[in-house]
């Protein structure tokens, strides 16, 4: 096709080229600088915490007043909730995967280390923990019923035994197995042993920045958590969660009215509040780019469509000097080939600045060139769409139309 | 009224010149009525632009109703233009998304005159040209003849010095074109100074005088009146 | 002139009609976009208190030493100072007006009501904050009734409280709360002042928590929640373990509490460092702190600038608006160079009849400033319902605090965008109408 002509009649028609083109780059350049957002967002969200979330339902229990006898409510409460209907197991403790509040703490290899290994997450569990949260257990084993003691808050015990996950373990011990390793959560106190490792759980706070580089450091102490108020973590069977969450409710007011339970939720629920940000964050990205690329493509119908109307004299001249009807609408399309593909190109470019400036920012993984590319081929046949209607148009201005305005 | 003295309008490209106009002079008096007449590409479209400022001339000088041109700005041409000249052009050039009243309107917008004296001029000139009870309509509802009074009626209402008139019965028949011609004539005969451009023979000999134009310059015609005895032109603008 | 071209404005718009919708979707969209995420970024970087917000500091001690901040990616203080300090720095009373606080959780028991009758008069947990009266003028908390608790009670932590207007409208619904007496933990308060709305967003003066944590529901003296050893609901770090016991914590290390200071002006700040620094000082050789030493103190700007309160990810989101307006312009540049290439004739007839570019121009513009206005109100229904979006994403955060600077259009914003709308639908029409204002007059006719 004659390249070279069209080219040289759109320099003479500079601008409006150069409308649709720099349309056309900036919409890639965005689109190509929102997804790798979007796609962070989503990323994280799909994460799994690696209890059964499906299944799990959690509930705060607050006692009235300072009731003094707190060990034997809280073993009155398990075994309420434990013998629930619909219900496996439960635990009673002071945070959950996915909570949004907890203790972290440091871990040393030896007590003169100055600054320690890694960080994690402490869970406090009992010997029912494992099947309430539905761990899978990679090495060792689970705590027994004599190895789990009291923690009040701000109690300073170090336990002489931990359960943690795999990821911490390979923090710790890259080289070897971590099973039966001691580890220091507080040099001057004596060292703790770890006698299981789990696949995966969740720090409590997934979803917030400073705590990414160890969400996945989880270290499980064998204590029941002594306070007023706790969480009670609750492992239903399937497809029974909602009766059990009432049962529970019932019977543990049955028990006692001395104390107030809320935020009873299905763990689904609290996944949804741990996301809500970030799952806005990307609804809106999503709408946005869809809308701005909407936008871009109308635009260029909208303007082809006056370029037509502008060229009809000229569109019946080439038709009354012989072109057939697939020429003038191949004309148009190449032309717009032109256009759009400049514009990808610059946007491309653009895409990719764009990206290291995120990149450095932000800590955003830089997009491919190969995803950048793959998203310009796809404005161009987007844009060679919009470009059908006008050019099918062109195609069937009469060949009178060079002499009378028809 | 019209003094051209030695005007010539040359268009530039990198590879040629043309010249449009050439050593051109004319000289109407006020209340005259004159026809330009010549073949097509003869230079009496250019004439006519120059003459009503629409375009900028390459040498020589003109003078409108006793004031030089030379050296003014945008603005002050479209002032001058507004206040002095009215335009008929051969196809009507009429705005077609305003009725007939607004129509009128526009060069008195132009002149920021205030809404009652306006409605006056307007009302004035259309019952001249016998089209008060148009005042609503749209110009597509309007004959060819009844646009180019409308025209018409748009170029008195702010009460011209001169008419510059370009093949005003160019787009009508034969019954309209007659209709416009004695109504250029009424006006002629109230004391208005018309210029008017064609190639129509006839048209040109109901006029008072004719000044043939080819390839952009004067030919001496017997009726035409004395030539300009004016002092030397100034270097071309 | 204004108003004849206004009406030619209007009217050169219906005759095409297409083509002005296309402009004003376009300016509509390109704004709604933009303007969802500016209300965003300007909720959440919204200074909270404009008055005073170069009067109010955070004072920072550096409690553990540089060793502390090992592998830390910047090299910050600690937000919140131990007990010693902060009592330290009250003693000393060097600022106008000065509070430290800290959040606490207590169960209410509504008044007369046996727990667990009926539902409405369960105990139910609220959350509260433990801190000085002084922290009710520093942060220009507004009353519905009552007020702050009086220096006699803050000094000895009586057993008052003041109640946000949500708590005591659950409580004592219907009647003023302040006289009246709440049940918190199981001992009596009595209520000295209750709040009109109040949610700060950010709640910048304790950005120890998540931006979203709840707002709380109550407030009590200082002295009197560390004489009843109310534990701290925030956020509590410690680099070594505390002696047991509640004396253990008092006196350890620990950072719990936060503090803030008012000081009328720069020649205060600068004293206050100084203070400060001699503190800082007299640890260091009492021999507590083994490092330089360092202090830091900050007004609210740079402390929620120092906090990250506008996250990076607000400010990408708000380039994003704005690169989505920026199309939706050019898009619009296109098609108002359409719309008056095709007026050509009509606007040559106009300069033929005397106007000149000046009348044109203002023609022109006014017909792209209808086109701007249209197009903001477009983008102000766009951007209600952008925000209305944003508003049911965010649901499950709205249950603990209110959203309403982050969702809601108020006048302002109303404002802004109509005059972004315009502003920058005008910008776009310069091009289109400077080209439409330079063709000459002549060329027109002639082609007619």
């Amino acid at each position: 096709m004659e390249i070279l002509p069209i080219l040289s009649a759109l320099r003479r028609n500079k601008v409006g080229a150069v409308l649709i083109a720099l349309q056309i780059a900036l919409t890639l350049a965005i689109v190509c600088n929102a997804l790798p957002v979007i796609q962070r967002h989503l990323e994280r969200m799909r994460r799994p915490t690696g209890i059964d979330e499906s299944n799990i339902f959690t509930l705060n229990n607050q006692w009235v007043g300072q009731p003094q006898d707190l060990r034997s409510r809280i073993k009155g409460d398990l075994a309420t909730v434990r013998g629930s209907p619909g219900v496996i197991d439960a635990v009673e403790t002071d945070s959950f995967p996915l909570h949004g509040g907890g203790s972290s703490a440091g871990l040393f290899l030896a007590p003169e280390q100055k600054f320690p290994t890694a960080h994690t997450a402490q869970y406090l569990v009992d010997e029912h923990g494992f099947a309430t949260y539905g761990l899978k257990l990679e090495a060792g084993r689970w705590f027994t019923a004599d190895e789990i003691g009291e923690m009040q808050p701000h109690d300073t015990k170090v336990p002489g035994s931990i359960v943690i996950t795999r990821n911490l373990a390979h923090a710790l011990f890259p080289s070897v197995s971590a099973l039966g390793q001691m580890v220091y959560m507080d040099t001057r106190a004596a060292p703790s042993r770890i006698i299981g490792i789990v696949e995966r759980a969740q720090t409590p706070w997934a979803g917030f920045s400073w705590a990414e580089s160890f969400i996945e450091n989880s270290t499980f102490m064998p204590y029941e958590f002594l306070y007023k108020g706790q969480y009670f973590v609750v492992r239903t069977r399937p497809g029974q969660m909602a009766g059990a969450m009432q049962a529970v409710q019932n019977r543990l007011f049955a028990q006692s009215h001395q104390r107030v339970i809320d935020d009873v939720q299905p763990f689904a629920e609290s996944r949804k509040d741990t996301y809500a940000v970030p799952r806005a964050t990307s609804v809106l990205l999503t709408v946005v780019c869809a809308v701005m690329l909407a936008v871009t493509i109308l635009g260029v119908t909208g303007l082809t469509m006056y370029w037509v109307t502008q060229r009809r004299r000229q569109i019946g001249m080439r038709r009354a000097l012989g072109a057939r009807q697939r020429d003038v609408l191949r004309y148009f399309q190449v032309e717009n080939l032109l256009i759009a593909g400049s514009g990808v190109a610059a946007g491309v470019v653009l895409g990719l600045i764009g990206n290291l400036w995120l990149a450095r920012h932000l800590e955003l993984a830089r997009m491919g060139v190969g995803y950048i590319c793959a998203g310009g081929a796809i404005v161009l046949v987007f844009s060679q769409a919009a470009v059908l209607w006008p050019a099918l148009r062109a195609a069937r201005v009469p060949p009178a139309a060079a002499i009378r305005a028809l | 009224m019209l003094k051209m003295i030695h005007l010539s309008k040359v268009y530039r490209t990198e590879v040629v010149e043309t010249y449009a106009l050439r050593d051109f002079s004319i000289h109407v008096k006020e209340g005259e009525f004159v026809a330009v007449t010549g073949p097509s590409g003869s230079g009496k479209t250019t004439f006519l632009t120059i003459a009503g400022l629409l375009e900028e001339f390459t040498g020589g000088q003109y003078q409108l109703d006793g004031a030089d041109v030379h050296g003014l700005n945008d603005n002050q041409r479209s002032r001058l233009r507004n206040q002095k000249i009215g335009f008929i052009f051969q196809s009507f050039n009429l705005i077609p998304d305003l009725n007939v009243f607004d129509n009128v309107d526009v060069p008195l917008r132009y002149r920021r005159l205030p809404g009652a004296e306006r409605r006056k001029r307007i009302n004035e000139s259309l019952e001249r040209v016998g089209l008060s009870a148009r005042a609503k309509h749209y110009p597509a509802e309007l004959s060819g003849g009844q646009q180019q009074r409308v025209a018409i009626a748009r170029a008195l209402a702010g009460s011209p010095r001169l008419l510059l008139a370009d093949e005003p019965t160019g787009n009508l028949d034969s019954q309209m074109a007659r209709g416009v011609m004695q109504l250029l004539e009424e006006l002629h005969r109230d004391g208005a100074t018309i210029v008017m451009v064609t190639h129509d023979p006839e048209l040109a000999a109901r006029a008072q005088r004719e000044v043939r134009i080819v390839d952009g310059q004067v030919i001496d015609l017997a009726a035409q009146t004395r030539l300009v005895g004016e002092p030397q032109p100034r270097p071309g603008v | 002139m204004m108003g004849y071209y206004i009406r030619l404005a209007i009217r050169g718009l219906r005759r095409n009609v297409a083509l002005t919708a296309l402009m004003i979707v376009a300016v509509g969209v390109g704004i709604g976009a933009s303007m969802t995420m500016l209300t965003t970024l300007r909720a959440m970087s919204a200074d909270p208190i404009p008055d005073k917000d170069s009067k109010l500091f955070v004072p920072q001690i550096d409690t553990w030493g540089p060793d502390s901040r090992h592998g830390e990616q910047d090299d910050r203080l600690q937000d919140q100072l131990s007990y010693g300090d902060a009592m330290a720095l009250m003693r000393a009373h060097r600022g106008a007006r000065q509070t430290a606080m800290y959040a606490v959780s207590m169960d209410v028991s509504p008044e007369g009501a046996a727990a667990g009758t009926a539902t409405s008069a369960k105990p139910f947990q609220a959350s509260g904050r433990a801190a000085y009266n002084d922290f009710f003028s520093m942060f220009e908390v507004p009353f519905r009734s009552g007020g702050p608790w009086g220096a006699v009670d803050d000094e000895h932590g009586a057993n008052v409280v003041v109640l946000s207007g949500r708590l005591a409208d659950r409580v004592f619904p219907g009647t003023d709360a302040v006289g009246k007496t709440i049940s918190l933990d199981g001992r009596d308060y009595r209520v000295v002042g209750v709040l009109k709305p109040w949610s700060p967003l950010p709640h910048y003066y304790d950005l120890t928590q998540s931006a979203f944590t709840a707002m709380e529901d109550f407030y009590l003296p200082f002295a009197m929640a560390i004489d009843r050893h109310l534990e701290s609901y925030g956020n509590n770090n410690c680099r070594a373990a505390p002696s047991p016991g509640w004396e253990g914590r008092l006196n350890s290390d620990c950072v719990w509490l936060q503090f803030w200071v008012e000081l009328p002006g720069a020649a205060a700040a600068r004293d206050y460092r100084a203070f400060l620094a001699n503190y800082a000082a007299q640890q260091r050789l009492s021999g507590r702190f083994h490092w330089t030493d360092r202090v830091e103190l900050h007004d609210v700007r740079e402390w929620m600038v120092q906090n990250k309160v506008v996250s990076d990810e607000v400010k990408v989101n708000t380039m994003i608006g704005a690169g989505v307006l920026a199309v939706c312009l050019i898009n619009a540049i296109g098609l108002m160079l359409a719309k008056l290439a095709s007026r050509a004739a009509d606007l040559g007839i106009r300069r033929a009849l005397g106007g000149s570019r000046r009348d044109i121009f203002l023609q022109c513009m006014s017909e792209t400033a209808v086109v701007g206005l249209l197009g903001g109100v477009l983008g102000l229904v766009l951007t209600a319902v952008g925000l209305a979006a944003n508003r049911a994403l965010l649901a499950p955060v709205a249950k603990h605090i209110s959203l309403d600077s982050l969702t809601r259009l108020d006048t302002g914003m109303v404002g802004i965008t109509l005059a972004v709308a315009i502003f920058s639908t005008l910008c776009a029409g310069l091009y289109p109408t400077w080209r439409a204002t330079s063709v000459q007059p002549a060329w027109q006719l002639k082609a007619g």
